[in-house]
């Protein structure tokens, strides 16, 4: 029965040369950590894509229950984490994963610079590799005002002037970023467009793009 | 060849010293051993997550200027930077650094364009991604070390549970109300270690805790506090505790 509704697909769309070249294409054995326990440096990028997962699926219940404006902010995170069933725990997941992508990220960088592995003819998957430490970055910086606390508030309200006193376009920075000369009502409502709609788009963008250069490539030979 | 795991008459520890150690598909060989990993890895992030319970703070306050702000970690190095460029100088920290910084790590692949790929073959580069990795923990590390220390002096004495009071200058504090007997309760007892202005001396800086807590809040701290104070401080009576709180709920900073 699958077997016909797949042959059926098949027919049409001629799907098994898409998935029969990701399944089927060899890994090479030193980056195989069954085989030479040290190649679990090379597990760190795609433990980096794992968090990021776990990220956008907490961050897909917790917006189930977050409210984007200043007066229930607060409050809404408050419920999620104090009465919400798992909410705690899927804050947590969310809360921690950002630190967590982070880490990663930054040890497969490390990874792929003493292993050479953007030399030629990879180098531009290094620079799309740049990019979404950025936008990953951006995610922190957007993320952290959320809850609508204390810090969160005084963290941005101190960001935003750092990039208000960058000489001539520095003003222009500040209002784009808070929506006014204050960290307020817009400023809560932007970043968490940003953090929802703008950033996750950029991120699947790269990352498929990371991910397909990498499948195009090959990974990079045994030093 | 595939299923390179299945070497007849070699342990697997001594696949790489075989000629063609052996490849493997990735589907599903390699992705499940990637699982395994993925598996084991998600397993210690939950227990993390389960104890290790995330928090709230107090409420987002615009007027409470007394907030010490602090980024979050991985933007500290950033934030730290700033610290070394003072005054007109600044711009340094907010463009310059981060500028060469970030075009230093986009275009790594035409800075270090030699054959070799051996870390120890390429010296100058590697010696470089070192030194900036230790630079940057070591910002990171400087960065929390200052922040906890302004956060510490920020009061005479960080005491559990007390809000914490910016320094300041008892010139500037204006008290209200001094005819209230709490006034002069305050002055006989509390001032001998909260300071004359209540600034801070031995115990911590109180001068504006009213605007933190109401009577009952400070009544019931007086007479279970923290750290170091005596129960009800040196006050001889509940009478005279409920006087004094009420005094204090009004100073408001």
């Amino acid at each position: 029965m699958l077997k016909k509704a797949y042959d059926w697909i098949d027919e049409r769309l001629n799907v098994t040369p898409l998935w029969r070249d990701v399944a089927d294409h060899d890994v090479p054995a030193h980056v195989n950590p069954a085989i030479k326990m040290s190649a679990f440096v090379y597990c760190f990028g795609g433990l980096t894509f794992l968090v990021i997962t776990t990220q956008i699926l907490s961050g897909m219940f917790l917006a189930m229950y977050y409210t984007p404006d200043i007066t229930n902010a607060w409050f809404s995170v408050q419920y999620i984490t104090g009465e919400l069933l798992l909410g705690n725990v899927v804050r947590g997941m969310h809360f921690w994963g950002a630190s967590l992508v982070i880490v990663m990220m930054f040890l497969h960088m490390l990874r792929v610079f003493f292993t050479g592995a953007y030399k030629a003819p990879r180098e531009l998957n290094w620079v799309v590799g740049v990019l979404i430490f950025f936008v990953v970055l951006a995610f922190g910086f957007t993320g952290y005002l959320l809850p609508w606390d204390q810090k969160a508030y005084w963290a941005t309200a101190v960001g935003s002037q750092i990039a208000g006193s960058i000489p001539w376009i520095g003003p222009w920075i500040q209002t784009l970023l808070l929506g006014s000369h204050t960290v307020g009502a817009l400023t809560l409502a932007r970043f968490f467009a940003i953090h929802v709609f703008f950033l996750p788009a950029a991120l699947l963008v790269l990352l498929a793009l990371h991910f397909i250069m990498i499948r195009s490539q090959h990974i990079a030979g045994p030093l | 060849m595939s299923g390179g795991e299945r070497i007849p008459g070699t342990p697997r520890y001594r696949h790489h010293l075989q000629k063609n150690p052996g490849t493997e598909p990735f589907f599903p060989n390699f992705l499940l051993k990637e699982w395994i990993v993925g598996a084991v890895f998600l397993l210690g992030f939950m227990l993390w997550v389960v104890f290790n319970p995330v928090t709230l703070g107090d409420r987002a306050n615009p007027d409470d200027t007394s907030f010490i702000p602090v980024p979050d970690w991985y933007f500290l190095f950033l934030y730290q930077i700033l610290k070394y460029y003072p005054g007109p100088d600044i711009v340094f920290g907010t463009v310059l650094v981060p500028f060469i910084g970030t075009c230093l790590l986009i275009f790594v692949p035409w800075l270090d364009t030699s054959k070799d790929r051996h870390p120890y073959k390429r010296p100058l580069a590697t010696l470089g991604m070192v030194l900036t990795t230790f630079l940057v923990i070591w910002l990171t590390n400087e960065a929390a070390v200052q922040h906890r220390a302004e956060v510490a002096s920020a009061s005479g004495q960080p005491s559990a549970g007390l809000p914490v009071l910016p320094r300041k200058d008892p010139s500037q504090i204006q008290f209200i109300d001094t005819s209230d007997p709490g006034y002069k309760l305050f002055e006989q007892t509390c001032a001998n270690c909260h300071g004359a202005k209540g600034q801070g001396n031995i115990g911590p800086a109180i001068y504006a805790i009213g605007k933190y807590w109401d009577a009952s809040k400070l009544e019931d701290f007086i007479q279970h506090p923290a750290g170091a104070m005596p129960p009800m401080g040196t006050l001889s009576n509940l009478t005279q505790v409920k006087e004094v709180a009420s005094w204090l709920a009004k100073q408001k900073g």
